[in-house]
């Protein structure tokens, strides 16, 4: 499993995506302060949600997540050895790995679920990989393989 | 003579001749279960089966059902209710153990009078059933020691005898002969099959081997409620509720909010539920006062056999024998039911329903 | 040596050492498996006397995984005082495996249980079979020589046995127990990791996400969550189910394919390291569902991660239990 691969989609160039992102108080949440802080632009097609730690972040939250309707997700941590309490981003890497072959598995298209480390001073490295992510995910279209009949 | 005649080729006909006013229900194969669906393609009606997996209570009572849509703005709330219930449905092919079953729903869901479900009764008034007798009950059904019969007629708007290549069709209720009347190409019945089919339903009733003593059963229930039987007969049960869910007559059912939060409406929905579950007597105070497998092995077969003939004069089972050949342990219904006959009656002891 | 005759012997070496157990005193009950009253099933049974040894049968429609039984601990297992008793278990490999990862969870006590291990030569099909027979019903179901023998009321067919065993079977190489001699009589052998290629789920691997999806929809489609597949498991044994949670609701329980793939995904998720492999899913469920493919995926998982087999034994801490500073991270976004 190497490099997401994008498929040839014809994809409305007027539709935005809307990614919901899990960042981490201490690192991440941070990173993407100082991004803002620093004028650096990133795309407004993230709505953030702050966790105390990515250890934090439960599958379930990235499942419903793809339920509700929510183009993509993106969580975002601490870099291997800074996490604040220690060792949940670790633990939190084993949990997306399997996630990550899973979904993959199950028909959903690898790129949709988007992980990354992102510390608390890469305010510029914040911004590059949610502009990576958003652009992956808009050449992808529209999640509508979760819709119920009466959405 | 009132009989008529329905070739098998002729269905595609009956097909198309129904399926503009009502919603045609047959079994169809579905991955290889047989299951009572809507008909879209009269090519896809099964008439070569024994019986469906998924009883037809999924017609009228199907697995997730909406019982009403709401909206909500700052001040209020908007509820929108069910407005499809004048569709007028018909059940093809469905058994005489499955179609006394709704007999049974009847009770449930009308109360003894008290308090009627709109949505189920108003469905089951439009309904029509076709009915076709046995010809080969499995070894596993009972229906006739429940008080059924393979060529039982009386649940029926039309009763279907399969002859071989064509149907004895006869009109039970009035719903039924005015149907038969409104298709006039059917042709004329000859005595000689009305024979047959009489000949079909005796052959069938000799083929039902599988007997069981429903009364000592019941009596026997109606003090055993602590005997230590009950370990044994739940001992291999794993808790699945796959025989509840494939139940003709298991009824429970789970009330669920979804939400679309996003948009700030919602619906409640109504969903089967097993007795089976660990949680289904769980109550909020967090006490379950079945929280063990016993205790809930025991309840089915009470409700089944001793609840049941309590409240409403009626046995809750119809013979049909999915629970013994779908139950993943084969924890047997026949081999309980021959346990509980052979417990010896306690005096002083009665089970409350 | 013909399937029939490999039975016959696999049974008795059953019932002796069940009698051997019980008559020394070594265990309280044995949980196995006996003779079914319907075609292509098996009933599992406990037994206290010696006596009733001549109970135990094994045939290849013993598909139930006996170690279901053991967590949550069911009262008949239990004395007076709910304390779990000695319990001798007939274990082919993959019940061994899953004692063994219920033990390394802390579920059962090792001290307590006794194995009796056998060589197992596979579980039948059933979906696979009662698919070919059809709308016709069958009367016994039997092993003659290598072949399955299905009797209707004037209709024989038979099916070639290895063709018509479940797809787990065909690639399992844990077939008996891997424990120490200790807590296990009969057969059994100490495994340290076993070598898989999984070359069956890479053809399905390399297909577009879409075909992936139309593929998985297909088969799961007919679920009616009855959540038979989750009572039969040995490792699912959670008070409550996160299907049933409802403070918040996470997931539906209607038949619309939403809800049926989310609760496969999610219990896929969970059962990531834990899963054995012995097909009891896909064996008990009522619609015939072939599940196999995600357990097979789920051992790929763990094996190419973490170079891990659950079950081998009961000291490997589980990969989920675990972690590494140098865990594998390709799949992260990274920079251009």
């Amino acid at each position: 499993m190497t490099e997401t691969v994008l498929e040839e989609k014809k994809v409305d160039e007027k539709w935005e995506p809307k990614i919901i992102a899990f960042l981490c108080n201490w690192c991440s949440y941070a990173g993407a302060d100082l991004a803002g802080v620093s004028r650096i632009q990133y795309p407004p097609n993230i709505r953030i949600v702050r966790v105390p730690c990515s250890g934090r972040v439960n599958p379930y939250f990235i499942i419903k997540s793809l339920t509700d309707g929510w183009d993509g997700v993106v969580i975002s941590g601490c870099h291997p050895g800074d996490c604040h309490y220690i060792s949940g981003n670790l633990v939190a890497r084993r949990r997306f790995a399997i996630l990550k072959e899973l979904l993959e598995f199950f028909g959903i298209e690898p790129g949709r679920v988007n992980f990354m480390w992102a510390s608390a001073a890469e305010g510029e490295r914040f911004a590059v990989l949610i502009r990576k992510a958003t652009k992956i995910v808009k050449q992808l279209g529209p999640n509508t393989k979760f819709q119920k009949e009466w959405c | 003579m009132d009989q008529k005649i329905l070739k098998k080729n002729q269905i595609g006909k009956l097909y198309k001749e129904l399926s503009g006013e009502y919603s045609f229900f047959a079994p169809i194969n579905k991955k290889g279960n047989i299951v009572f669906e809507k008909i879209e393609n009269a090519e896809d009606i099964i008439l070569d089966y024994l019986n469906s997996k998924i009883p037809p209570k999924s017609v009228l009572f199907p697995q997730e059902e909406v019982l009403f849509e709401y909206t909500l703005d700052d001040k209020d709330i908007e509820i929108t209710d069910r407005q499809d219930l004048e569709q007028k449905y018909l059940i093809f092919g469905i058994r005489p153990c499955d179609a006394y079953s709704f007999e049974l729903f009847a009770n449930f869901f009308s109360f003894h009078g008290d308090w009627k479900d709109e949505i189920y009764l108003k469905k089951k008034e439009n309904t029509t059933l076709i009915g076709i007798g046995c010809n080969t009950p499995r070894t596993t059904c009972f229906c006739t020691s429940v008080g059924g019969n393979p060529f039982n007629k009386e649940n029926m708007d039309i009763f279907l005898s399969d002859l071989g290549d064509s149907y004895l069709v006869e009109g039970i209720t009035d719903k039924g002969k005015a149907l038969i009347k409104k298709l006039s190409w059917l042709s004329d019945a000859t005595k000689n099959d009305v024979k047959k089919a009489e000949e079909l339903a005796k052959k069938a009733e000799e083929l039902i081997t599988t007997k069981i003593d429903v009364d000592k059963v019941v009596e026997n229930l109606s003090t055993c409620f602590e005997d230590p039987v009950w370990d044994e007969i739940s001992e291999a049960c794993i808790g699945c509720g796959s025989c509840a869910y494939l139940c003709p007559t298991c009824t429970c059912f789970d009330v669920i909010d979804e939400t679309d939060h996003y948009n700030n409406r919602g619906r409640r929905i109504r969903i089967w539920d097993t007795c089976q579950s660990c949680l289904y007597t769980m109550e909020t105070s967090g006490h379950n006062p079945r929280d063990t497998k016993i205790q809930r092995c025991r309840n089915r077969i009470m409700h089944k056999f001793s609840y049941y003939p309590t409240n409403y004069d009626l046995l809750g089972c119809v013979g049909c024998g999915r629970c013994i050949y779908v139950c993943p342990a084969n924890n047997d219904l026949r081999v309980i039911l021959d346990k509980i006959k052979k417990i010896e009656k306690k005096e002083g002891e009665k089970v409350v329903a | 040596m013909g399937i029939e005759t490999s039975n016959k012997e696999i049974t008795n070496s059953i019932r002796e050492n069940a009698k051997k157990l019980l008559s020394e005193d070594q265990v309280d009950v044995i949980i196995g498996y006996s003779q079914g009253t319907v075609p292509l099933s098996s009933t599992p049974i406990i037994i206290r006397k010696e006596e009733d040894v001549d109970k135990l049968i094994w045939n290849n429609l013993c598909y139930i995984n006996l170690a279901r039984y053991l967590a949550p601990l069911m009262p008949q297992l239990c004395d007076s005082e709910r304390k779990p008793l000695r319990i001798g278990i007939v274990a082919k490999g993959c019940v061994a495996r899953a004692v063994n990862v219920l033990a390394a969870e802390k579920q059962v006590d090792l001290n307590k249980i006794k194995m009796i291990g056998f060589n197992c030569n596979g579980i039948i099909n059933r979906s696979k079979i009662d698919q070919e027979i059809g709308e016709k019903e069958m009367l016994d179901v039997a092993i003659s020589g290598d072949d399955i023998i299905v009797k209707g009321r004037d209709w024989e067919k038979k099916f070639p046995y290895n063709q018509y065993i479940n797809e787990l079977c065909k690639v399992c190489q844990v077939k008996m127990p891997s424990a120490t001699e200790t807590s296990c009589v009969g057969e059994c052998q100490e495994l340290d990791s076993i070598h898989d290629e999984f070359s069956d789920i890479t053809d399905f691997e390399s297909k577009s996400a879409d075909e992936k999806w139309a593929y998985i929809k297909d088969l799961l489609q007919v679920c009616t969550l009855c959540y038979s597949c989750r009572q039969a498991c040995p490792v699912c044994y959670c008070n409550l189910c996160f299907v049933d949670q409802n403070k918040p609701i996470w997931f539906g329980k209607t038949t619309e394919y939403q809800d049926i793939f989310t609760f496969h995904l999610v219990r896929a998720q969970h059962l990531a390291g834990r899963c054995v492999a012995c097909g009891a899913c896909s064996s008990v469920c009522p619609v015939g569902i072939d599940l196999n493919f995600i357990t097979r995926k789920l051992e790929k998982i763990v094996k190419n991660r973490f170079d891990y087999t659950s079950g081998l034994n009961a000291e490997t801490v589980p990969p989920m239990m675990d972690f590494k500073m140098n865990d594998a991270q390709e799949f992260m976004l990274e920079e251009d």
